[in-house]
């Protein structure tokens, strides 16, 4: 009977951990990069296009600092956020005095760049088709070797002792540390936009001159978020690079923006919580449609995952447009 | 800084000057919007700006309050040159202005919209907000009990929650007169604080105005169409017609003064442009 219908749908990866843990990893990777996305364009009405491009600055540094400089891995973290800031100030400053429309299109030209220069500065980065190989050794250990001895700690300590020891459970270490970054961001940024600094960023949002006769300099405070913004996309970036144990340039295509914006949109705008609902949502439905089984070439059949998801962002813009844990008045109170 | 403007820094001082506009300019492309204007208005006065519509009232408190940037002049505030500088910059110094079309921010709380208006508040900078939170907190607490004796005054109260989108008209003109108050001024620049606000709301303000001139000693600088208004309540009267201050002085010496009542009855719109033909030709730009 099943197997007579046109479209059909195995349910057995429903209890597949592996599976799940995997789709987790991903949400969790681009739960980070979208809580940026949410700071600038939720809260401080900064319409970044470029989150991609912060993505891949925090990746390649950290990478290139461990592997081809020999820095110790928990070192080049913190170098590598620094130079991803160091990237927001030099398009922020250029930029930011733009319009917000003209301030996008800056910003996937930025995003672009960096891609460009990933993809043609071989000796560097991998190249176009190669990608850098970070399993090399270096005096200090290894980039994923380092992430590895951690993951072995952790499912001897805290995962073995209450019996998650099975194979499928191997990457559960990654999903474990991906989730405690994303929901410890979650919760500081929430603190912080609450905060009176918040508060100045909300109002630049609504009204950037009100906010500047009142004595704030708005400059000052877009920068600052976008910096922010970069910070939490260059730790995606390395979440990126040890889930994927390489990275290539195709994986900071402005797609990935998108994808940004539309777990934003499901979310809900204006609420941290919201990205984490809509990150979950997204890559579950991304993921999830492997296993439909349907009657079309395995190409259509990626194609066919984005065209379902555009479709639930225009249902949902039509029956929901706050998203799932937006507030309305945030959206329809104008001026 | 130049000779001149440091002259007049010294006859700002000498006659208490809290604002002097000097030769100001300002045009947008062919259009002269503010055509070489000069005034002064006394510190601790209610002073009035009046003039025909498009006689760039709003373009000079643009202008006075660094919104735009002024081609040529020189403009003093409390003594110190505040020509061309950043807009947040002349509003920590003192002086906050209103706009015409109201700025309440409708997607924050009527609350939040006041307390954002806390001026030297050290949780608004993230350095001071995590070296400082107890200062933080006393700031917040203090801005607090401030706006909530202004949103009294202003009878909105009862609004403090509800967001700011679902005042009407008047109440997002008081939410912003008393978000302007809420910086401590010393100075304020109302666009049009009357229209739209009903008549009792209207005399409330007008006597807040006069409370605080009288009281504290804050200096306002206002446009308003409502001649009434001006007659009644205010010290210094400026005129302004196509871009130049025409008249100042007291209101009973303007409403006397033969080239007001030309510009507010005596020209008809072809006069008009007579007569910017004529300063144009005579280089008077």
């Amino acid at each position: 009977m099943i197997e007579s219908l046109p479209i059909a749908f195995s349910f057995d990866f429903l209890s597949a951990w592996d599976f799940w843990i995997g789709v987790g990893i991903l949400a969790g990777i681009y739960g980070i990069f979208a809580l940026g996305l949410q700071l600038n364009v939720g809260f401080t009405g900064v319409l970044n296009f470029g989150q991609a491009g912060f993505m891949a600055v925090g990746a390649y540094s950290s990478i290139i600092l461990t592997v081809e400089v020999g820095l110790p891995f928990y070192l080049s973290l913190p170098l590598s956020a620094g130079i991803t800031i160091i990237a927001a100030l030099i398009i922020g400053m250029s930029s930011l005095r733009l319009r917000a429309d003209y301030f996008s299109i800056a910003t996937i030209a930025f995003s672009e760049i960096i891609r460009d220069i990933a993809q043609n500065s071989r000796g560097l980065t991998g190249g176009n088709q190669g990608t850098i190989d970070i399993e090399l050794s270096n005096d200090n250990g290894f980039y994923t070797d380092t992430w590895y001895d951690a993951s072995d700690w952790i499912q001897a300590n805290l995962l073995d002792p209450i019996g998650l020891s099975d194979s499928q459970f191997s990457d559960l270490p990654l999903f474990l540390v991906i989730w405690t970054v994303l929901c410890l961001s979650a919760f500081a940024l929430n603190r912080l936009i609450r905060s009176p600094w918040g508060r100045v960023l909300r109002a630049i949002r609504e009204d950037e001159d009100a906010a500047r006769a009142l004595g704030k300099n708005a400059f000052s405070y877009k920068l600052q978020s976008l910096c922010i913004a970069a910070v939490l996309g260059a730790v995606s970036g390395w979440f990126l690079a040890i889930n994927l144990e390489s990275v290539s340039q195709d994986s900071f295509e402005p797609l990935y923006t998108f994808l940004g914006f539309a777990a934003l949109i499901l979310g809900g705008l204006a609420s941290f919580g919201g990205v984490l609902i809509g990150a979950t949502l997204l890559w579950v439905l991304l993921e999830g449609m492997r296993f439909a089984d349907l009657p079309f070439s395995d190409d259509k059949d990626a194609a066919l995952r984005f065209v379902l998801v555009g479709l639930i962002l225009i249902l949902l813009m039509a029956f929901r447009p706050q998203g799932i844990a937006g507030k309305k008045e945030e959206m329809v109170l104008g001026d | 800084m130049t000779d001149a403007a440091g002259a007049l820094e010294a006859q700002s001082h000498q006659k208490q000057q809290a604002l002097v506009i000097r030769d100001v300019y300002k045009s947008f492309g062919g259009i002269h919007a503010v055509n070489g204007a000069t005034f002064s208005v006394r510190d601790g006065s209610i002073t009035a700006l009046i003039g025909p519509n498009g006689a760039g009232k709003t373009t000079l408190f643009n202008l006075v309050t660094g919104f735009y940037k002024p081609d040529a002049g020189a403009i003093t505030y409390d003594e110190r040159s505040i020509f061309r500088k950043a807009p947040y910059t002349i509003a920590r110094r003192g002086m906050v202005r209103t706009f015409q079309i109201t700025k309440a921010l409708s997607a924050m709380p009527v609350m939040d919209n006041m307390l954002l208006a806390t001026s030297k508040h050290p949780g608004e900078h993230l350095p001071t907000l995590f070296a400082r939170p107890l200062a933080s907190r006393a700031r917040e607490k203090d801005a607090v009990e401030r706006a909530n004796e202004l949103l009294d005054t202003f009878n909105l109260r009862a609004k403090a929650d509800d967001y700011a989108g679902t005042l009407s008209g008047g109440q997002r003109k008081l939410l912003e007169l008393a978000r302007a108050l809420m910086t401590e001024p010393r100075m304020v620049l109302l666009d049009e604080p009357m229209a739209g606000i009903n008549p009792t709301l209207g005399r409330r303000l007008l006597e807040h105005m006069e409370r605080l001139r009288t009281e504290e000693g804050v200096t306002f600088l206002f446009v308003e169409h409502d001649m009434d208004v001006v007659m009644n309540h205010s010290d210094e009267v400026v005129v302004m017609a196509l871009g130049k201050v025409i008249a100042q002085g007291s209101p009973e010496h303007v409403r006397g003064d033969q080239k007001v009542i030309d510009a507010y009855l005596g020209m008809d719109e072809a006069q008009a442009e007579e007569l910017a033909k004529a300063q144009e030709l005579r280089g008077d730009e």
